[in-house]
């Protein structure tokens, strides 16, 4: 096995690669092909068989409800990926920095939850926020209130799924991001004079920043294209562009302009992974 | 006695979950501008040692004053002491100079005086010009003095290094030796250095503490230790040794059995059993004196500046170091008569 | 450096607090689980095996859950077998196009599923094999496929280069080599792909809800498809089923080869 271009190791190469480009082309490079064909398609079914337009487009540019969805989108990504970042920092920080014999199971613990479909846990928040659900049932049951709290079927309930649901990426993302931390640099800190909180803004909060850079990143990108969550924790009242996508493609079954607005997530999709790779380019210079 | 700059007193660590201390009744003081030095094997505790006298961990029970101040309640970042780790701690995201600034800045210091500060301590450990740099374009000596300008720069009352120069390789670690010493003679800073190296520790202390499973074994001067040590394990741990169990049977005189007699010069209680030391390199060759001791030499290994002997002598072997100049060199297998004056024999435990 | 009492307990608690939150959904399912009313509430009002004894008679979930494993194991060898073939050109072969290749078995990383998804109906209308297995199979292997090449390739990067050179030179062919010195040392990554490539299959929702009706329905479409009408506690102890899974599945390969080596 030499590492030459060699004439006896085409057939070779060809025989290694051969499958998994199939596999790939088909599952993979058609489908966005085909999806760019038909964001600009005339067909219906989003066919090779329409001519050419750029209708679709000026269906999603020229309509308000898009925008606003595009607004939803992007407000739904922000705020759940502050939140999950700013929850799953300190689980982070905990595991990174315990020397405690339970590190092992906690780490496990804390990542397990990505062993379980995100449908099975966005049930979960269905009965914990859910009208008559664990957080409403209890309030009822100690009379603290009459009449249900609306936390699901809208905004708070889907970006509360959402927040959980993506933290154990987070916490992942920061604990393979925080290899600079280290608890003798804190102590030196300690010795010139840095109190605790000081200890924090200078030393703690700088080293671990491009771990939480990558966390907010992955959640972000994650919850834009996220569902099954945003659709089932919405109860049909939050519009976001993956909920759009999927009405477009699956129920209104208008391919074309699904094949549009998801076009246009892809967009702000490389838009941000852009965006994060020069600010941790920025973060390193 | 008070007015000692550092006063440790009967200072003990047990870490929690493991049954004996690590540090066990450890008493010590330095004078200012006074370098200790803390010597002894792996695990011994000075580390810990050190760590409490920072702050950094709380001692299980003992007291540790600076200036007659007692530490207990005083947390780690108001002691104003400095401390040079062994792997350095730089900040991995701040410049040399950032580095060096970071204690002023957090007393407070203004920013033209910062500068100041750090551009003076710079220079005083070499490093002039480089405080733009990132710490890892730095090499491991130069990383080493940034850390020893960032814990001087505070004028420390107190300076702690823990094995600083166990991360240099040999040539660099004796260059570092002195300048560490030169640059602690010229600001005057008391320090304490954990070393397990006992060249290390003898070249650069005013004073060494040998330590033994989280006790002191004996304290002093280099060449107290040296000399004098008042156990068996410091005489051992400190330089190479040829021990000796011998009754005292005159003033001066010691019966070895299966040697004979040694006459040495200390004091020892007359009827008491004695261990008696003798340095190889105080061995001479066939000269005449009062301890003579007939052997043949066993094996030999030249080394440079000096020739290490296997002596066997009746049923012992002595190791003796002989300078290589010192006319003709005995060879494999001949008679030589071994001299030792009765002053370079000590009696361990007889330490002033 | 030690921290005061007071300090260290509040942080504890923060932690602690985290963590609930974190398995809040998951414990609250096992603890619904066991609920037998025909309505979602809380807190149960007996508790009893009788939504598993639903589940286990629903039919529909049966036959969905058959379909996912069969889906699960096809696309777990399938993403392994092409996986492992692509990681030995990238990591033993030089070639022109290695850049390109190289690019594509990470790009799927950086799609999102919800746009792929739109990209394979199309694709898959096109071959009439929407709502069949081939037509799912492929589209699981589009996503698993990076993820075997990547824990693969680790593993045959981490193959001593020497043992395989030592075995040619005493007159094993490039066959025998691959067959009774790399394959055996990477076994563990190939394994944990394999394994990987499963539980993606197994727990794939966005895609699967794409291009599955009721004759190719997996669990998780199933279970989806369920939550639109209705949140009875057969969904929660269909849910702990589906974890305990995931759950067996990991610790099998914790057990075989140990996960933090593999993955
Ligand atoms: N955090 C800790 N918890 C429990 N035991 C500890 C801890 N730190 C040190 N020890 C134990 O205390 C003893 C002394 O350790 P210390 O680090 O002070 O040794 P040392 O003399 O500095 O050794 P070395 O030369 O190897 O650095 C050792 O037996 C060590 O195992
Ligand atoms: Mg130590």
């Amino acid at each position: 096995m030499t590492t030459s271009d060699r004439k006896g190791n085409r057939g070779i190469l060809l025989l290694l690669l051969l499958p998994g480009l199939l596999a790939l082309g088909v599952s993979f490079v058609a489908p966005l092909l085909w999806l760019l064909r038909a964001s600009f398609s005339t067909s219906a079914l989003g066919g090779a068989d329409g001519s050419w337009t750029l209708a679709n487009y000026a269906d999603v540019v020229l309509d308000p409800f898009y925008w606003r969805v595009a607004g939803n989108t992007l407000n739904y990504g922000l705020t759940v990926a502050a939140f999950a970042v700013v929850l799953s920092y300190p689980i982070a920080l905990f595991l990174a920095r315990t020397t405690s014999r339970w590190r092992g199971v906690l780490t496990a613990l804390a990542i397990a939850p990505l062993l379980t479909s995100g449908v099975v846990r966005t049930y979960g928040w269905m009965v914990i926020l859910g009208d008559q659900g664990v957080i409403n049932g209890t309030l009822q049951a100690l009379s603290l209130i009459q009449t249900p709290i609306r936390l699901s079927n809208n905004f708070l309930g889907a970006t509360i799924a959402m927040i959980e649901i993506l933290m154990p990426y987070a916490i992942l993302a920061m604990l393979s991001g925080f290899g600079r931390l280290n608890t003798q640099l804190e102590e030196a800190a300690a010795m010139l004079g840095a109190n605790r909180l000081k200890v924090f803004w200078r030393i703690i909060l700088p080293l671990s920043l491009p771990g939480v850079i990558t966390a907010a990143l992955l959640v972000f990108v994650l919850a834009i294209s996220g569902f099954v969550t945003p659709r089932l924790m919405g109860g049909g009242r939050v519009f976001v562009l993956g909920t759009e996508v999927f009405q477009e493609a699956t129920v209104t079954l208008n391919l074309p302009l699904a094949a549009a607005l998801a076009m246009l997530l892809l967009v702000l999709f490389s838009s941000v992974i852009v965006i994060y790779r020069r600010a941790l380019r920025a973060l390193e210079a | 006695m008070a007015d000692k700059h550092v006063i440790v007193e009967q200072l003990v660590k047990t870490y929690p979950g493991s049954g004996a201390p690590s540090v066990d009744h450890v008493d010590f003081d330095l004078e200012k501008g006074e370098m200790l030095a803390l010597l002894g094997p792996s695990g011994c505790g000075k580390t810990t040692i050190l760590r409490m006298v920072a702050g950094l961990i709380t001692p299980t029970s003992g007291r540790i004053r600076l200036d007659g101040r007692d530490m207990a309640e005083i947390p780690v970042h108001k002691r104003n002491m400095g401390m040079v780790f062994q792997s350095y701690a730089l900040f991995p995201h701040m410049s040399v100079a950032e580095n060096v600034a970071f204690g002023l800045e957090m007393r407070g210091v203004p920013k033209a005086e910062r500068a100041a500060r750090v551009e003076r301590a710079l220079d005083l450990v070499k490093l002039r010009g480089y405080g733009e740099r990132r710490i890892t374009q730095l090499s491991g000596g130069q990383q080493q003095r940034c850390a020893i300008a960032r814990s001087l720069v505070i004028e420390p009352q107190l300076l702690l290094l823990d094995e600083p120069l166990s991360n240099l390789d040999a040539k660099l670690r004796d260059e570092m030796r002195e300048e560490i010493r030169d640059i602690q003679a010229r600001t005057g800073v008391t320090a304490i250095f954990v070393t397990h190296d006992q060249d290390e520790a003898l070249s650069m202390a005013d004073r060494l503490a040998v330590m033994s499973a989280g006790r002191i074994e004996q304290i002093g001067t280099p060449r107290q230790i040296f000399d004098r040590p008042a156990t068996e394990f410091v005489a051992n741990f400190i330089g190479a040794g040829n021990f000796l169990t011998g009754t005292v049977v005159e003033p001066h005189q010691a019966n070895v059995p299966g040697l004979g007699m040694v006459v040495f010069g200390l004091d020892a209680p007359l009827g008491k059993d004695v261990r008696l030391l003798v340095r190889p390199h105080r061995f001479t060759l066939n000269g005449k004196g009062e301890n003579a001791f007939e052997g043949v030499v066993r094996h030999l290994v030249y080394r440079g500046d000096t020739l290490t002997l296997d002596v066997d002598v009746k049923d012992r072997t002595f190791l003796v170091d002989l300078p290589t100049h010192a006319g003709t060199l005995p060879e494999r297998g001949d008679r030589v008569t071994l001299t030792v004056a009765r002053d370079d024999v000590t009696v361990i435990g007889t330490a002033a | 450096m030690e921290t005061s009492l007071p300090a260290k307990f509040a942080w504890r608690l923060l932690i602690g607090l985290l963590y609930v939150f974190l398995l809040a959904p998951i414990i609250i399912v096992f603890v619904v689980s066991f609920d037998t009313r025909q309505y979602l509430a809380f807190p149960p009002e007996s508790l009893s095996f009788g939504s598993y004894v639903k589940v286990f008679q629903n039919a529909d979930f049966i036959s969905a859950f058959w379909r996912s494993l069969l889906i699960g194991a096809i696309v777990g060898l399938g993403a392994v077998t092409v996986g492992t073939l692509i990681s030995l050109a990238l990591t033993r072969y030089r070639f022109r196009g290695e850049g390109a290749v190289n690019f594509l078995v990470i790009a799927p990383f950086i799609v999102p599923n919800i746009v792929l998804g739109v990209g394979l109906v199309l694709v898959l209308a096109g071959f009439g094999l929407l709502d069949t297995y081939p037509g799912i199979v492929l589209a699981h292997l589009g996503i698993t496929i990076p993820y075997t090449v990547r824990t693969v390739s680790m593993s045959l990067m981490s193959v001593d280069r020497r043992v395989e050179e030592a075995a040619l030179v005493h007159g094993a062919s490039p066959f025998n080599v691959f067959w009774r010195i790399t394959l055996p040392l990477i076994r563990p990554g190939i394994i944990a792909g394999g394994v990987i490539a499963f539980l993606i299959s197994f727990d794939e929702t966005t895609i699967s809800l794409f291009i599955v009706s009721v004759r190719s329905s997996t669990l998780p479409t199933e279970i989806y498809r369920y939550l639109e009408y209705s949140t009875d506690p057969q969904i929660a102890a269909l849910s702990v089923v589906l974890i305990l899974i995931s759950v067996a599945v990991v610790i099998v390969l914790e057990r075989l080869i140990g996960l933090r080596k593999a993955v």
